[in-house]
């Protein structure tokens, strides 16, 4: 703090500071904070609860008989005091029943049901099935970019890519929605070519089957990996692949000793973007499926929030994403030997 | 250049490859613009009922996304307040930071970034809550600036890495005010980058959905209301929305090609 002071004085150093602490504490630290904390409790709603109160409400109502019926005033009065407090009784449940009191705990995280379980698996799997099959598509595209291309149609290449990147997700979602679609352009092919009857509802279900969000998500998340690989890519002295050339390396060995290893940073960045970008995806399985196909995790997060209206287990399971996201970063980290400044290019 | 030392085939290949890569990238596009102009009520290409410009006018009187499109300029602008200020401040202060303490705080400021859009809206509704700010455009705002922030702070941080710093200490010793060299030095020499900074902020948050949605409560901007319309069935006004983003994007990128391959060669 002290050379910030001194680069630009004390009262621009302050307000500068004064900037940077509430983004760190208002919109990442103290929200991330909240989310850990709701996801840590829940509210006990005991159905006993109202029955309880129920069976207050009789014996009130039976001693307030009792007492009217009575003369002597000794009497009266223990009846009075017995009233009193059942009816203070009663109101300490209601107010419980209204405002249950939070329980603190690890349950939100234990109770997920086998099925939300099982879809937590299975997207956390498809996730990194996308990532590895993007890596796989993308490593000769980020190759011809950056190396194998003369500056001119490297740069109309580098516009190729941009064009559809810069595209809003969802559109590029929705046209893979309309070729899939039960009337899509698919099934309008088949039918021209006569193996179909759209009439007679004979189409494939191409949207109904899980590979159609996998296509989709490829088809939306593949440039995160190819911008990060072509970046490291470009870095490369061309030489070192000439010379390992004339050294007589095979083409398969200047890839494994030459260029890979090069591209590492890059191929590690892509890696966690797409996967985090997979994992997290709300958009391509909501608009894909429409309900037909299986479930993504990220839609159950949804439903908790905007439609059981259960916070607590939505929390839960954002945490619970959040965590498999961090641990997979630092295992690329780890794996790839890079740090977070080489990620954030 | 290099590719002199590939064989013919090895190239024949490549470009065929790049050639269906593209086609992949592009196709779906192509579909998605050619239904906008079909007059058949359902999108679609094999199924032509002749050419048509209805969509665009329907489009023209649907309240709804052109409310959508409001919200989303208004949250964009909101965006591009709070983060250009706020990446500003993390890239001046980390510029002058220890390498220690300055690799923390970098975590922390780039870890919005790494952080799936999802969890993000999702914290943001929890924490706005609390102070009974129920989910809407405000709440998009901040959730979406807390990683946009970080983009415009990478930004500034690149361009911080090339500033000469003695022309700030020059002008002190000259006996100018911290303030001044700030407003005629540092400011002048960040300009293009706050300028960049701010379209790539816009840009993120006009995009952005996956955040928003959580967010945005039951409000919309025109990305969540183009999402909920496709839950419910398909219709070519969408269609002519992609048209109209495809062909921004083209002509910017068409633009962009211009001005660069011109000057430098």
């Amino acid at each position: 703090m002290g050379s910030l002071a001194q680069a630009y004085g004390r009262p621009l150093a302050s307000v500068i500071a004064l900037i940077a602490a509430v983004w760190i504490l208002a919109l990442i630290l103290v929200p991330l904070g909240a989310m850990l904390e709701q996801s840590l409790w829940w509210r006990d709603s005991k159905g006993d609860i109202s029955l309880q109160i129920d069976r207050l409400y009789n014996e009130i109502a039976t001693i307030q008989l009792d007492r009217e019926n009575e003369a002597d005033p000794a009497r009266q009065a223990a009846f009075d005091s017995a009233l009193q407090q059942k009816q203070a009784e009663a109101s300490a449940l209601e107010a419980q029943e209204l405002d249950p009191p939070k329980t603190y705990g690890f349950a939100n995280f234990t109770r997920m049901s086998s099925l939300h379980l099982y879809i937590f698996v299975r997207t956390i799997f498809y996730a990194l099935m996308v990532t590895a099959l993007a890596l796989v598509v993308c490593y000769p595209v980020a190759y011809v970019v950056a190396l194998a291309s003369g500056p001119r149609k490297a740069i109309i290449l580098m516009v190729a890519l941009i064009v559809p990147y810069a595209i809003n997700e969802l559109l590029r979602v929705y046209a893979w929605l309309m070729i899939l679609d039960y009337r899509g352009v698919i099934n309008g092919v088949l039918q021209w070519m006569g193996f179909i009857d759209l009439d007679a509802r004979e189409w494939i279900p191409f949207l109904e089957n899980p590979s159609a969000v996998f296509l989709a998500m490829i088809y939306t998340y593949v440039l995160f990996m190819v911008f990060p690989m072509v970046n490291t890519l470009e870095t490369l002295d061309r030489n070192q692949i000439e010379a390992a050339r004339d050294l007589g390396a095979s083409t398969l060995r200047i890839h494994r000793r030459v260029i890979i290893p090069h591209a590492k940073p890059g191929i590690a960045v892509g890696c966690i973007m797409t996967f985090m970008l997979s994992a997290g995806s709300y958009s391509v399985p909501a608009i894909m499926t429409r309900g037909q196909g299986g479930d993504w995790f990220s839609q159950l997060v949804y439903r908790q929030f905007y439609e059981s209206n259960n916070w607590n287990m939505g929390s839960a399971y954002a945490v619970s994403l959040l965590v498999v996201c961090t641990a997979f970063i630092l295992i690329m980290m780890r794996l790839f030997g890079v740090g977070l400044r080489d990620i954030a290019k | 250049m290099s590719t002199a030392t590939e064989s013919a085939g090895a190239r024949l290949v490549m470009n065929i490859y790049i050639g269906i890569f593209v086609l992949y990238l592009f196709l779906p596009l192509a579909v998605m613009s050619a239904a906008a102009f079909n007059s058949f009520d359902y999108p679609s290409v094999t199924q032509w009922h002749g050419f048509t410009l209805k969509w665009f006018v329907a489009l023209a009187h649907d309240e709804r996304l052109l409310q959508g499109l409001v919200n989303s300029v208004l949250v964009a602008l909101g965006v591009i307040a709070v983060s250009i200020p706020a990446g500003l401040s993390g890239a001046l202060i980390l510029t002058r930071l220890g390498q220690r303490s300055g690799t923390v705080l970098y975590s922390v400021l780039v870890s919005p970034v790494l952080t799936p859009g999802i969890i993000l809206g999702i914290s943001s509704l929890i924490f706005w809550r609390e102070f009974g700010v129920p989910g809407g455009l405000f709440v998009a705002v901040m959730a979406q600036s807390s990683f946009i922030a970080s983009y415009a702070m990478l930004l500034f941080l690149a361009r911080l890495q090339r500033q000469d710093r003695t022309l700030e200490e020059a002008a002190l010793d000259l006996g100018a005010s911290h303030t001044l060299v700030f407003r005629r030095i540092t400011l002048p020499f960040l300009a293009p980058t706050c300028f960049t900074a701010a379209v790539v902020a816009f840009l993120q948050s006009f995009e952005n959905y996956n955040t928003t949605v959580f967010a945005i409560g039951g409000e919309w901007t025109l990305v969540t209301e183009i999402a909920s319309r496709l839950r419910f069935g398909l219709s070519p006004v969408i269609n002519v929305v992609g048209v109209i983003f495809v062909v921004l994007t083209l002509v910017a990128a068409v633009t962009y090609v211009l001005l660069k391959g011109k000057p430098r060669r």
